[in-house]
């Protein structure tokens, strides 16, 4: 292993510098010939219905080209459950709701357009709040389903209900019990790049799309679900990504901007840009949904968890995205995040009128394991064992088949357990309650793909020039992450080529293969892995090729060689090893001879090799390109919602040291060691990035960020009044690097992409009721939720 | 919408024309951080906005019987003053924690009282620091201490055709030492939920000679907190007359609820702070 030349180097990213420099082209700095921009008017009303809309002002403004409304566009419902459209027409249901849409030759134009449009509204009783929302008599959100069936309640049709083992039993065998409820809130995703798209038609109605979706296959299937249902069925679609600055879960799903841009570009015949603004960031984007859990958990006498019972209450909003299906991530820490016999999980998801959710990073793992840690704590406490003990003892393990069937093969858990310990200085810092504290929580999460569609597969197309030069099409999108490097590092190590001599392009469906989309922490592991078949592949054509032409070359220079120097004596050689492509392998650009690697002879640049077998000049030339589809072994969940959905399972353990103001009620950060388990560091530095960043967003996520929704308002869409944390609150971060190994992996890697986030919030909860015998349960952990509790303990 | 000119004069009495000329179309603009971010919020609307930044000569702090600070001075050299830094200490709280480094090179610290936000983060160190508030107008100067220059949030006594050209400290604030807490949840890019500042004069002998409490985000302007002010003069320094001052103040604010903070809370925080600045002050001074 300690032979790669690439993998597991921090080599520098290679296409950052266009970034920091100004030159990357977001979708901000995108332009299209004639392109005109787009603006959506939403909702005044949380709920309401319709009674008129006015566009005749805003038609008459000059430079206005296009007006429409839920009159102008097809009826047609869009989303995951087919619960919205993309233009409201009758009724809205929360303050999101896009009720008209105008395209201009300016953006401040097409601003100035929207004010002019008036709407007349008569509002409806609405429901604010999921418990609310499930009462008999609350006002509906939705009086019929998608088929237009009445519906009777608020809650949505998706049962996630999971057991395993038997609670009862579980019961029985404990000897401690606790029974906690733990509740989260809005956050929003805050990317820095904010949202839009381009859609452009051409004369036959074929669609491009400049999206930033993290799913391009996903949006094409959706978008050609919906042109099957506006008439434009059978046109061809092609989405492209422009530059991403970032998703967090936003881009997941096709979002309704999306639609309403298609439907301004169909209607003008134009492109049509639609960029959000930071408010709409704010307002008309799904954020990580609210969730309240009721979670009971006992122990036996040696501290093993006997069973655990979760019950979880999450608020929708208006309507239906992928974010609904987060409760199917929930259940991964809620079943096998430690050992647990005995498991009854049910998660109800509820219609309201506030505005509608989505994943996030982590999709429902932070939240589902801020109550499954907040729960370990009290039920350590309980039992009277330290809570880092109490950890060890439950761990996950290599070999582990968890309830819900998830297969653990690699698992560092322990080793992550025993490096935060000793880095945070735990057993000399627990247990004072002088105002300072010590917390610890834990990871699972998916970490070799997940399958959530029936292919989760990853296709890469490599193909190498005469140069030597490597362009690699790669499905997958780089949103920040960093995918350009690493990707091309084990390219060039698998092929034998540089980095700088790989170039990846990356999110185009018309250039690559099919992808389950850049999500799950899985485009390493995924991308790695094809792009190690594909360039096999390609190796073998490269082989076969220097098996033909090396001896002859060979042979030739000598000719040359003896026509300059008569002296010169042509060596005798076993031209029979080189002609056998299974002797030979490729290292550094360089085609060498495996059994004898020095051999003064048999060694030939890369890149002769290649030219010699394209100008051949017999009909017999050849190009060297191969394409591979990696689509792993992995289980769908089956009825009972159990089954292995990734290849491979990431932990990880935070531990946090904190300081509490007992007057101020503010909590301060005095360290934070983060210990993942990533199978393989493939780039320590741009690892460290996933776990930097990731830990941050954590850390806002326990203390500060919070969406105020007032009666489905949100009350504070800009960085003023959400707390994101600046660059001048970073807190130390102790990173550890775990490396089990991945049997799966490529190159042993695992994903990594969002653990960090996930123990977090927990920890620091947990070392704040450390430091003064407060639990806060309530995410975020604001100071005055601290002082409250602080009074109300005395 | 966002069309509006941009006139740069460059001496005040061509200011005071252009004011005329636009009357009420026309808005000063210093830094522009508010203004600018006004305008995006389409809280206003201007016609025509008149640059001060043309009035270099009046970015300036000097020690001259008082102390003076010119309209235009930014934060940043608030900030970088050591004049200000071991003199006027509040002052240099309040100014080095505005925004963050990009915007205290440009916003001033006029603009920041003339823009009159509850928030403002000079306004609580220029109210103990006594401060007087410099007009110049077309008929010529006024003067005004800061405590009666705001009249409500946004609103202040200068008059439509008057610029702010100085600050006037007090020469006796060389006996007082005083400090600023801005309480926020963030370290940079925020506003205070509440601000605290305390100028004290504290004999040798530990009794209070005098003390200054201003008190912003609690009221619909910065506030001083005089009865707290009063209680605190002849008594001798120690915590539980601290403590004391604290919950005076407390009671002489009038926090409202809002996204940015409980009631509840600002009034608790203010009990917390009178006694911590008040300790910062004196450590300041050199008394304890
Ligand atoms: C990102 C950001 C962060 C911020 N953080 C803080 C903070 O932490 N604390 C804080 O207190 N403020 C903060 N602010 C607000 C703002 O920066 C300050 O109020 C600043 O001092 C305003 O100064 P300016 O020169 O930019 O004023 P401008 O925006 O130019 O003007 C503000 C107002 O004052 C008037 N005006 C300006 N100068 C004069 C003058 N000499 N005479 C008469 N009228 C005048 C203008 O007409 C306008 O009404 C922040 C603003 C931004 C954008």
């Amino acid at each position: 292993m300690s032979d790669h030349l690439y993998v597991g180097k921090s080599i520098p990213r290679t296409i950052e510098i266009d970034k920091v420099t100004g030159r990357a082209v977001y979708i901000d700095d995108f332009k299209r010939p004639g392109m005109l921009y787009g603006k959506i008017l939403y909702s005044d009303y949380a709920h309401a219905r319709i009674k008129s809309i006015n566009i005749a002002k805003a038609e008459k403004l000059p430079g206005v080209r296009a007006v429409l409304t839920g009159r102008d566009v097809p009826d047609v419902r869009v989303g995951f459950l087919k619960d919205q459209s993309v233009l409201k027409k009758d009724v809205v249901r929360q303050f999101r709701d896009e009720v008209a849409a105008v395209a201009a030759i300016s953006p401040d134009i097409a601003r100035e357009a929207i004010d002019l449009i008036e709407v007349e509204y008569e509002e409806l009783p609405a429901v604010f709040d999921p418990v609310e929302a499930m009462k008999e008599g609350a006002p509906l959100v939705h009086e019929t389903d998608a088929r237009g069936k009445p519906l009777r309640t608020n809650i949505l049709p998706l049962p996630w209900r999971f057991q395993a083992g038997d609670i009862e039993q579980g019961r029985r065998e404990s000897a401690f019990t606790v029974i906690d409820h733990v509740s989260t809130t809005w956050v929003n995703q805050c990317c820095m790049g904010p949202s839009g798209c381009i859609a452009e038609f051409d004369m036959n109605s074929n669609l491009t799309l400049y999206n930033q979706t993290n799913v391009i296959f996903g949006d094409k299937g959706r978008i050609s679900e919906y042109f099957s249902q506006i008439g434009l069925k059978g046109k061809k679609i092609r989405i492209i990504n422009p530059i991403v600055g970032g998703s967090f879960g936003t881009k997941l799903d096709t979002d309704i901007y999306e639609f309403i841009c298609i439907q301004l570009a169909l209607k003008t015949r134009r492109p049509v840009k639609i960029l959000f603004d930071r408010e709409e960031e704010f307002r008309a984007l799904p954020p990580r949904q609210p969730a309240r859990f009721t979670v009971e958990q006992g122990c036996d006498r040696e501290g093993r968890l006997t069973f655990r019972k979760i019950e979880a209450i999450l608020d929708n909003g208006a309507y239906t995205s992928w974010g609904a299906t987060t409760p199917s991530v929930m259940m991964m820490p809620v079943s096998s995040l430690y050992r647990v016999p005995n498991i009854y999980y049910q998660a109800t998801c509820v219609y309201t009128n506030n505005i509608y959710c989505q994943a996030m990073r982590g999709y429902g793992n932070p939240q589902a394991s801020f109550a499954v840690e907040t729960s370990m704590d009290t039920l350590a406490e309980k039992a009277g064992i330290d809570p880092a003990e109490f950890r060890m003892i439950n761990r996950n393990q290599s070999g582990d088949l968890t309830p819900m069937r998830l297969k653990i093969t690699s698992c560092g858990l322990e080793e992550c357990i025993t490096s935060v310990k000793e880095k945070i200085g735990w057993n000399d810092k627990k247990g004072k309650r002088n105002g300072r504290g010590v917390g610890i929580a834990s990871l699972i999460h998916v970490a070799g793909g997940a399958r959530v569609t029936l292919s989760d597969g990853h296709g890469i197309m490599v193909k190498v020039d005469e140069d030597g030069f490597v362009d690699v099409l790669e499905s997958g999108t780089d949103q920040g992450q960093g995918s350009p490097t690493v990707i091309s590092q084990i390219v060039a190590e698998s092929l034998g080529v540089r980095p700088e001599d790989v170039s990846v392009i990356f999110g185009d469906t018309a250039l690559c293969l099919w992808d389950a989309g850049t999500h799950a922490s899985r485009h390493t592991f995924m991308a790695g892995n094809a792009a190690i078949m594909a360039c096999e592949k390609a190796k073998k054509q490269i082989l076969e090729m220097a098996a033909e032409y090396m001896p002859r070359m060979i042979k030739s220079d000598f000719k040359k060689m003896m026509k300059k120097d008569p002296e010169f004596v042509e060596p005798e050689l076993d031209y029979s090893l080189i002609s056998d492509p299974a002797n030979l392998d490729i290292r550094d650009r360089k085609i060498f001879l495996k059994s004898d690697p020095s051999h003064p002879h048999f060694n030939m640049d890369i890149n002769k090799v290649l030219r010699r077998g394209l100008h051949v000049g017999t009909g017999e030339s050849r190009v060297i390109a191969a394409e591979a589809f990696y689509d792993p072994p992995t289980e769908t969940l089956d009825r009972e919602l159990k089954g292995n959905l990734s290849m491979t399972y990431a932990f990880g353990t935070t531990g946090v040291e904190v300081e509490v103001d007992r007057d101020t009620g503010e909590v301060k950060i005095l360290q934070l060691v983060a210990a993942h388990d990533v199978g393989k560091a493939m780039n320590p530095t741009l690892l460290l990035g996933q776990v930097y960043g990731a830990v941050y967003t954590g850390v806002g996520y326990g203390l500060t960020e919070e969406m105020k929704l007032e009666k489905g308002k949100v009350m504070n869409p800009n960085f003023l009044d959400y707390k994101l944390l600046t660059a001048m609150d970073v807190i130390p971060i102790k990173p550890v690097i775990v490396e089990p190994g991945d049997e799966a992996g490529p190159y042993g890697a695992k994903g990594v992409g969002e653990p960090g986030l996930v123990p977090t919030a927990p920890a620091i909860a947990n070392a704040i009721y450390d430091a003064i015998g407060v639990r806060i349960k309530d995410l975020p952990i604001t100071p005055e939720k601290v002082l409250e509790a602080i009074k109300n303990s005395k | 919408m966002l069309n509006y000119d941009y006139i740069k004069p460059e001496s005040i009495k061509d200011v005071f024309s252009l004011l005329k000329e636009y009357g009420a179309e026309a808005t000063l603009i210093a830094g522009g951080t508010d203004v600018m971010v006004n305008i995006r919020n389409r809280k206003l609307s201007p016609g025509v906005l008149i640059s001060l930044r043309g009035l270099m000569d009046l970015q300036y702090i000097n020690k001259n019987k008082g102390y003076h600070i010119g309209g235009m001075t930014t934060h940043r050299m608030l900030e970088q003053s050591e004049l200000v830094k071991n003199e006027l200490s509040a002052l240099h709280d309040g100014a080095s924690r505005v925004g963050s480094v990009q915007i205290r090179n440009v916003a001033t610290i006029g603009g920041n009282i003339c823009n009159a936000a509850p928030s403002a983060d000079t306004a609580g160190p220029l109210l103990v620091l006594d401060a007087v508030v410099v007009l110049e107008g077309p008929e010529g100067k006024r003067k005004i201490p800061v405590a009666e220059f705001f009249t409500g949030p946004s609103t202040t006594v200068r008059r439509e055709d008057e610029v702010l050209v100085e600050f006037d400290i007090p020469e006796d604030n060389s006996r007082y030492g005083s400090a600023y807490w801005k309480h926020s949840r963030r370290k940079a890019m925020d506003l205070p939920i509440l601000g605290v500042a305390v100028a004290l004069n504290l004999a040798e002998d530990r009794t209070i000679v005098d003390a200054r409490i201003g008190l912003s985000v609690v009221a619909p302007t910065p506030i001083r907190a005089l009865r707290a002010e009063e209680y605190l003069k002849g008594k001798s320094f120690r915590e539980d007359v601290l403590l004391e001052a604290g919950r005076i103040a407390s009671s002489e604010a009038s926090p409202r609820d809002s996204i940015r903070g409980k009631a509840w809370y600002r009034g608790d925080m203010i009990k917390v702070f009178v006694p911590r600045m008040a300790k910062l002050a004196a450590e300041r001074r050199g008394v304890i």
